[in-house]
């Protein structure tokens, strides 16, 4: 019986021209987000600025090394007063001078140890010292990047998948399709149909948005993005399954709760402002990653699915928080699901207006009374 | 097959949702074959609610198959039988379209395949004839017949009580949640509160006005053409009205007149 509601939850949706366009146009941003990433990684190969003779020795040699490679070193001969500056703009990716290597933030290993054997190629002298002018900095623009597409995509398939579940709840009542398959199926199979249809038609659409993004990402040349990609796609798969596991038992509630679908945002309002809000946080969060919010909202269901991913991609959250966080919402969402279905099954039924929240508990009640009395068999 | 008659808000659908174990009775059992119907038994049942139990972005076959699967069918059979009422009610060519796209009658076809579609044991059918033409009441009323004589019972509300009183053995009245009347059609018409005190009087030529009016122990309830219908009094016989009838002119028609379902219906709901 789940099986056939489900199956009919994922054939319908896949049919539906509208439904393909906008999976169709989420990959599409997400190609985009990617490639101009890529793009924006700037010119492959490195500018290193030489700042005296000694400096622009190494440099040179690096850069013949490096002619022809994919990632040629070019040389610019700079004042030593400009050097701060075209750091911090990112004109430079180095400057070479006084015996040391100068970076901006975290320096590219590469681009070091290249400099370092351009250094020690004509003689031995002592390694260059190297120095940033910024604090180092572990938390690399490209994972913040990350984490906020990651939130990006929770946030939008949390709200659209969740808004879908009640929607579908609705359309069933106003249809009264619902008594028809009701006297076929029990009320939380049906639940249970809907929600598990939608979550796999969601997941499916989000292994595609990560497939894509992964290939695009690997085309586009961004290999060292590639690593972090993996691992930022299973995360959103991941917490996916847990705040949709939360929310989608929600959402069936509001739409149990309405006749019409007209009358669907007064129910779902407070759950999509919930997500919205957890979505903002997780902005706050991603800022400060060690942070009181970070930590509370790590172990508020309706908050962590969006505010974790983020902190993780960015390596600050400590395994057992987010071991716990994680169990933290699926447990929620386990306890979550009998009240749902008593709710669900309160509602539903009742086709000609607007149910109260208290009436459809003690209507599911009732329904649960009425089945138990009847004699199984 | 069985009438289901009462006022709007009488309970009808109410009574129909709790005998598909759609809604919990407060009080009262659903039996079948002399036992309490449970969730097996009523998957064996076909229902169709009014306006629309469809859903309306589904295709036609897909839906009929889908829900003959819930009704426990197998893939292959379910899509054959969905393809044998598809054909049988006309809708072959529709058969591949959104429900949404059908014209309220042939969305109406569809509900009663979707009732039937599983060979059901039972059918409980809420409003079947609302909104249908002529030639889909026809449609509807065959079908209907068919699975009376074939054995399945059948139990439909409506407000035509001219039709219910065609096609249905038996009928009952509900009003406010309870049942007022109930039984065969002809019973209920013999036992009826007028049943013997209904006369219709037909005279030749222009009967001098206002003849009826002064009929003593009885009382007129409508003017025909060239009569009247009267009722009489409690304990009066006809035979002062053939009196008064043969004193007005020449009588051509003089009956007790049983009473139509109708005015049974607004007999009992009045009482």
């Amino acid at each position: 019986m789940v099986r056939l509601v489900a199956r009919r939850e994922v054939v319908e949706r896949v049919r539906e021209r509208s439904f393909l366009v906008s999976s169709a146009i989420t990959v599409v941003i997400i190609v985009l987000v990617i490639g101009l990433s890529a793009v924006f990684g700037g010119e492959k190969g490195w500018d290193v600025g030489a700042t005296d003779p000694a400096g622009l020795d190494v440099a040179q040699t690096a850069a013949r090394v490096t002619a022809g490679t994919d990632s040629p070193v070019r040389v610019h001969r700079i004042a030593p007063r400009a050097a701060r500056a075209q750091l911090e703009d990112g004109t430079l990716d180095a400057v070479v001078g006084r015996g040391s290597i100068r970076t901006k933030g975290k320096p590219d290993a590469q681009l070091v140890a290249l400099l370092q054997a351009a250094h020690g190629s004509p003689s031995a002298p002592p390694p260059l010292r190297v120095e940033t002018i910024e604090p180092v900095d572990s938390r690399a623009d490209e994972e913040a990047g990350i984490a906020f597409l990651v939130g990006l995509l929770l946030y939008g398939q949390l709200l659209t998948y969740g808004f879908w579940v009640a929607s579908g709840v609705v359309e069933e009542k106003a249809s009264r399709v619902i008594e028809v398959i009701l006297s076929a199926v029990r009320p939380r199979q049906l639940l249970t149909g809907k929600v598990l249809g939608l979550g796999l038609l969601a997941l499916g659409h989000l292994c595609t948005i990560a497939i894509v993004g992964l290939v695009v990402g690997a085309a586009a040349g961004a290999i060292h993005l590639t690593g972090s990609l993996v691992g930022a796609a299973a995360l959103a798969i991941l917490w996916f399954v847990a705040g949709y596991a939360f929310y989608s038992c929600l959402f069936a509630c509001a739409g149990a709760l309405v006749p019409r679908q007209e009358e669907l945002q007064s129910t779902t309002m407070p759950l999509t402002l919930l997500i919205l809000v957890s979505f903002l946080v997780s902005f706050a969060v991603n800022e400060h990653p060690d942070g009181t919010l970070a930590h509370v909202t790590a172990f508020l269901p309706m908050t962590a699915p969006l505010t974790m991913p983020g902190r993780i991609i960015t390596g600050d959250a400590p395994v057992w928080e987010v071991v716990a966080s994680f169990a933290i919402t699926l447990g929620a969402a386990a306890a979550l699901i009998p009240l749902a279905a008593r709710i669900y099954e309160g509602g539903v039924l009742r086709t000609g207006s607007a149910v109260k929240l208290r009436d459809a508990w003690r209507g599911g009640a009732r329904a649960d009374a009425a089945r138990t009395s009847t004699p199984a068999g | 097959m069985f009438g289901f008659v009462g006022p709007n808000g009488a309970g009808k659908t109410t009574a129909m949702r709790i005998v598909l174990g759609v809604l919990a009775a407060d009080a009262g059992r659903v039996r079948w074959r002399g036992a309490d119907v449970d969730a097996a038994v009523r998957r064996r049942f076909g229902y169709m609610p009014e306006e629309r139990g469809l859903y309306p972005k589904m295709r036609v076959g897909d839906q009929l198959t889908y829900l003959a699967r819930l009704h426990g069918m197998a893939e292959g059979p379910a899509r054959a039988a969905a393809g044998e009422w598809i054909d049988r009610l006309g809708l072959a060519e529709r058969a591949g379209d959104r429900v949404e796209k059908l014209s309220l009658g042939n969305q109406q076809r569809v509900q009663l395949a979707a009732a039937l579609v599983h060979a059901p044991d039972v059918l409980v059918l809420d409003e079947p004839f609302s909104g249908l033409d002529p030639v889909g009441v026809d449609v509807m009323s065959g079908v209907l017949a068919e699975q009376a004589a074939r054995g399945v019972p059948v139990l439909f509300s409506s407000h035509q009580l001219e039709l219910v009183e065609r096609v249905c053995e038996a009928v009952a009245i509900v009003k406010d949640g309870r049942l007022v009347a109930s039984g065969g059609v002809e019973a209920l018409r013999e036992r009826g509160a007028r049943a013997q005190r209904l006369v219709r009087v037909e005279l030749a030529g222009e009967p001098p006005a206002g003849w009826a009016a002064g009929v003593a122990d009885a009382r007129v309830v409508r003017p025909l053409a060239r009569g009247a219908l009267l009722e009489l009094e409690a304990g009066a016989d006809a035979d002062g009205v053939l009196d008064a009838a043969r004193r007005a002119g020449s009588v051509t028609h003089f009956s007790l007149e049983r009473p139509s379902l109708a005015e049974l219906f607004r007999e009992a709901v009045a009482a």
